[in-house]
């Protein structure tokens, strides 16, 4: 608590809104994986057994991640996965507009409305990209106290 | 740096926990569970994605009790008919084919998709793994 006491308050605010994106995110994905699957195989780059690997554990990586950048030990990690999921997304969403695929982001389970926007998911992934690359920056400076802890 | 890596691998558990526990309260198949596809032949849940043309192959009297929605009736009897239907669909649309007989044991769908692939070479053609009986809940 007292590591993030001593975060500037955009860091905070920043790390909250990220976190609650993610967190909102995993659990409709986590509460009806089969369906997950379904968006994930909608994107046409990948099917059969990977897919059903990635509908079940992204969303539990989401979560723990999500989490993770609330927690002084796990923060630096969560955020690169983060960021590195946010750049796949925007990749995927890039990759399905150009071949002009009209289906459901999946970005948050299966209850989303139906018109794909894909510059909307993209730049809302974007500005939370830009957001997760900041709060990297700002942790990579810190020591982990899992170095401590573990 | 070695902090960083015991981060990563914490989050690896934990995230390993979390889908061990999906498939725990059955909530999502193990993927290693998931049936082998044999040549040309497509999963219920890969399918499901696709927004196909489905193509029933069963009897007549099982295409009337029950079927996947809009799917078209399609064997060996009604194949005239069938092909031009399909065909109309097929070109409005352009979209994988799938055809699906009653389950694993039936060959009909594997024969009416090989007619197609004759009929449509340039359409992507599948056959449903399990058949109908993979498809119900």
């Amino acid at each position: 608590m007292a590591a993030i006491k001593r975060l500037p308050i955009v860091a905070l605010i920043l790390r909250l809104v990220l976190a609650g994106v993610f967190v909102s995110a995993a659990l409709p994905k986590i509460q009806d994986p089969i369906a997950f699957t379904d968006s994930v195989i909608a994107y046409r780059v990948i099917d059969g057994s990977l897919a059903s690997w990635v509908g079940l554990a992204l969303p539990w990586l989401e979560l723990v991640c999500a989490l993770g950048l609330l927690t002084p030990w796990l923060r630096r990690a969560s955020g690169l996965w983060i960021a590195g999921l946010l750049a796949l997304f925007i990749g995927l969403h890039a990759v399905a507009w150009a071949r002009g695929l009209d289906i459901s982001c999946g970005c948050f389970g299966t209850k989303e409305g139906s018109e794909t926007s894909y510059g909307i998911y993209i730049a809302r992934n974007f500005a939370l990209l830009v957001a997760a690359v900041y709060l990297i920056r700002l942790d990579l400076f810190r020591k982990s106290p899992l170095r401590k802890t573990l | 740096m070695c902090a960083l890596v015991k981060e990563f691998l914490l989050i690896a558990a934990l995230t390993c926990v979390g889908a061990a526990l999906s498939i725990g309260t059955k909530r999502a198949q193990a993927p290693w569970a998931l049936p082998e596809l044999g040549p040309g032949e497509i999963l219920a849940i890969d399918a499901r994605s696709l927004d196909p043309i489905w193509v029933d192959a069963r009897s007549e009297e099982a295409f009337a009790e029950a079927h996947i929605a809009d799917a078209l009736h399609m064997n060996e009897a009604t194949w005239e008919t069938g092909l031009f239907d399909l065909m109309d669909r097929w070109l409005e649309t352009p979209r994988p084919i799938i055809v699906y007989c009653s389950d694993a044991g039936c060959s009909t769908s594997k024969k009416i998709a090989a007619q197609l692939r004759e009929a449509l070479p340039d359409a992507e053609i599948y056959t449903l793994n399990g058949g109908w009986a993979s498809w119900q809940p």
